[in-house]
């Protein structure tokens, strides 16, 4: 709202030097020619926009609206919502979108906490604060298929992470074979994958906020704790929003992992809706079907980053009024 | 800012559409079929053609180098594709519908799928008088709906291999390669137990483990059916009895220690390689891998549950020829001459070749090196015994790409721990939403 104000306030003044400065056609012929370049400027921009984003968009919900043959050969027809209802009416289907839901409302919070937490400390006066950096950032640069395979012996029954719990005196852990401890690994390998990477925005973030406040903070002797809650998360809000919509985004779309290590089982338990179109659409070559699945996933990832948006909306407010 | 944010979580929103965007094709004519407006020409044309395959590039050039020798005027340009990606790439390709493949490897049990989604040309005319080369099996695997799509070049059977230093040392004696002493399951499983028992890593091992081809046997032989019942075999049918009690047994073999979770298809060669293992069930393709082996081994007929039937798995691949393919009669020279011309130049050729799809194949086959040994000559004999007495073919279904995909998520729960009958009951309901779409 205030932003809006702000640009109500602004448009007359500006409209007035124009105005002012009329009839003066070399300026014109400027901004014509400003008005060119940036047009092709921004032209390789928006077209790939347009057809890598926009169009397949489209294409998907028109898709998603007829029925045809597995394969892409037979024409299909068009069929209304005879996908979304078979979708909904499916029990399969139903529970892989509580699956995903969950996946996601449990492990963004978790990642972002964590890279949270990682960011502050690198920040603090430690020795060697870059090798730190690095080895956090490390798995975040290593390519998602060699974490995988990775991941995939680390967690065999009879691989080393086992060997070190046996070690430790535990019991060995069946991780990605049971289906109660598959989804929770795959948690784990998104996570170790995921937090380097978004600590390094959060490193940014902590770095602008200006030290003054710290040290009033100090004067007024408040304790880490309050400071970190008082003066870092509010001055850290947009960064931590952008990471928090950013992740969403990336977990809710994530894939290697699952079809590497998992192929969605055991018993389902890591069949997530990203994985489950891709199945529908290459494995079974239901590509209308799929198309349903994508959008079905596009709405639910809308409504949780239209959530996160609102958020941030906050954010603006309470950021125009502190400073 | 607000605007980047926007913009950043848009595309990155919009990036998982892309998966909806190869679904936008679908207009336009779908494979014609069948009328002999073509043939294939007593002359060769001069012609470029396309095949897709899953083989390795530089195992196939030997192929296509001979091919060449005796039609010159044909370039073959072949591009191999990883096994599990063969089925979407496909689909991509030829759902461009630009004549890029013209012919392509055919997994054959998934041919009726294919033909009905109209990939593949109808041949029947032009093979017409072909069709007394092949073996009966692997001819009828490339038949639809009366109508024959493509051509066997390969057929496949399963053994049961041995280690002689293993099952020596669990103080079992060496089992026999005759068919009238083919050992029962039970058997096999009491022998593999003591083998663990007596210190080797595994005592059986499934080739293939978790694939439906190599375990279709097992429900089989307690009398379960393919998997598959009705008109167009679209029934599910694996919750029987048989099928429960096989995935019991099949279950248990990994419970018990007796099979390694963990150790892929692709693995399993290797596993058997490094003696580790007691028992294995495998193709022939295993053969002129254990010429290297540094341990004695055997062969013996692959297992069957007592009192119950002897069932063993076959088929293999074949070659189709695009719907789209606008080089149809040189494609179809390569294709007579890979699987017809001296018993199929490509099981000629072919440095390590299936079994061939043919009788006259198959004794060139069996001069090969590897069956000079008296193991070799005994695993040439029980190849020759079991695809011409017991095998069975897998569910010829328009279904089979869902089927299959399923049902190995149902063994590989299985393996892992879950209740087989839940399993299966799971895999059933499964296969019966995916069937609908063809009912």
């Amino acid at each position: 709202m205030s932003r809006s104000s702000s640009a109500v306030s602004a448009a007359p003044s500006g409209a007035q030097r124009r105005l002012g400065a009329s009839p003066a056609p070399r300026r014109q012929l400027r901004r014509r020619k400003e008005l060119f370049w940036a047009v092709v400027f921004l032209a390789p921009a928006l077209v790939a926009i347009g057809s890598l984003r926009i169009a397949p968009t489209i294409s998907a919900v028109v898709s998603s609206l007829y029925s045809g043959f597995p394969g892409g050969v037979r024409p299909p027809v068009f069929s209304g919502f005879d996908n979304y209802l078979d979708l909904w009416g499916n029990e399969a289907f139903r529970e892989t979108v509580l699956r995903t839901v969950v996946f996601n409302v449990i492990i963004n919070p978790l990642q972002v906490a964590i890279a949270l937490l990682v960011a502050v400390l690198m920040t603090r006066r430690i020795a060697a604060p870059g090798l730190w950096r690095t080895l956090v950032f490390i798995p975040a640069v290593v390519p998602i298929v060699g974490s995988s395979i990775v991941w995939s012996i680390a967690l065999r029954p009879d691989g080393p992470v086992n060997a070190i719990i046996t070690a430790l005196g535990g019991r060995p852990q069946p991780f990605l074979t049971s289906p109660d401890q598959a989804l929770a690994s795959i948690m784990l390998i998104a996570s170790w994958i995921g937090i380097g990477y978004w600590m390094i925005f959060l490193i940014s973030g902590l770095r602008a906020i200006p030290s003054e406040y710290y040290e009033a903070a100090k004067l007024d002797r408040a304790g880490p704790i309050r400071t970190f809650f008082q003066i870092t998360i509010p001055l850290l809000k947009r960064p931590l929003l952008f990471v928090l919509v950013a992740d969403t985004v990336a977990n809710f779309v994530l894939f290697v992992p699952i079809q590497m290590l998992t192929n969605g089982g055991p018993q389902n338990s890591t069949t997530m809706q990203m994985f489950n179109a891709y199945r529908t659409t290459y494995t079974y070559s239901s590509k209308n079907l799929g198309a349903a699945e994508v959008v079905i996933l596009t709405i639910i990832m809308l409504v949780f980053v239209a959530l996160q948006f609102r958020l941030l909306r906050d954010d603006d407010r309470a950021a125009k009024g502190t400073s | 800012m607000n605007r980047r944010h926007v913009l950043a979580a848009a595309s990155g929103i919009a990036a998982l559409a892309l998966v909806g965007a190869c679904s936008s094709g679908g207009s336009g004519d779908s494979g014609d079929s069948g009328d002999a407006d073509w043939s294939i020409p007593d002359t060769d044309p001069t012609a470029t053609i396309q095949v897709l395959g899953h083989q390795d590039a530089d195992g196939i050039q030997e192929v296509i180098d001979a091919f060449n020798e005796d039609h010159p005027t044909i370039t073959v340009e072949y591009e191999s594709v990883p096994f599990d990606q063969l089925n979407s790439v496909l689909d991509a390709r030829i759902g461009n519908q630009d004549g890029n493949p013209d012919v392509f490897w055919a997994d054959q049990p998934r041919i009726p799928a294919l033909a009905a989604r109209g990939y593949m040309t109808d041949i029947t005319d032009q093979f017409a008088a072909d069709t007394g080369v092949w073996d009966p099996a692997p001819l009828a695997s490339g038949q639809y709906d009366g109508r024959m799509w493509a051509v066997p070049i390969a057929n496949s059977t399963q053994l049961l291999y041995y280690n002689v230093e293993l099952v020596e040392a669990a103080g079992d004696p060496l089992p026999s390669a005759a068919i009238e002493d083919r050992m029962t399951w039970e058997e096999v499983t009491e022998r593999a137990a003591n083998a663990v028992e007596a210190g080797a890593t595994n005592g059986l091992l499934f080739g293939q483990v978790n694939r439906y081809y190599q375990l279709q046997p097992l429900p089989m032989s307690l009398g379960g059916s393919a998997g598959g019942t009705g008109d167009d075999l679209l029934t599910p049918d694996v919750t029987s009895e048989p099928w429960v009690q096989a995935m019991e047994w099949y279950g248990e073999l990994f419970a018990e220690g007796l099979s390694p979770l963990g150790v892929t298809p692709e693995q399993s060669d290797a596993e058997f390689l490094t003696g580790n293992t007691a028992y294995m069930v495998q193709g022939p393709w295993l053969l002129p891998k254990l010429t290297d082996a540094e341990f004695e081994w055997g062969v013996a007929p692959h297992p069957y549950f007592e009192g119950g039937e002897v069932v063993t798995p076959t088929g293999s691949w074949s070659l189709a020829m695009s719907a789209f393919s606008d080089e149809r009669e040189a494609a179809a020279i390569f294709m007579r001459w890979m699987s017809v011309e001296h018993g199929g130049g490509y099981a000629a050729n072919y440095a390590s070749p299936e079994l061939p799809a043919s009788p006259e194949g198959k004794e060139q086959y069996f001069q090969r090196d590897v069956f000079d040994s008296d193991a070799g000559r005994l695993a040439a004999e029980i190849i020759d015994f079991e695809t011409s007495n017991t095998a069975v073919p897998r569910l010829q279904t328009v279904g089979f790409v869902e089927f299959e995909e399923i049902i190995g998520r149902a063994f590989s729960d299985v393996a892992n721990g879950a209740d087989p009958a839940a399993a299966l009951e799971s895999a059933s309901s499964e296969l019966e939403t995916a069937w609908a779409q063809y009912r």
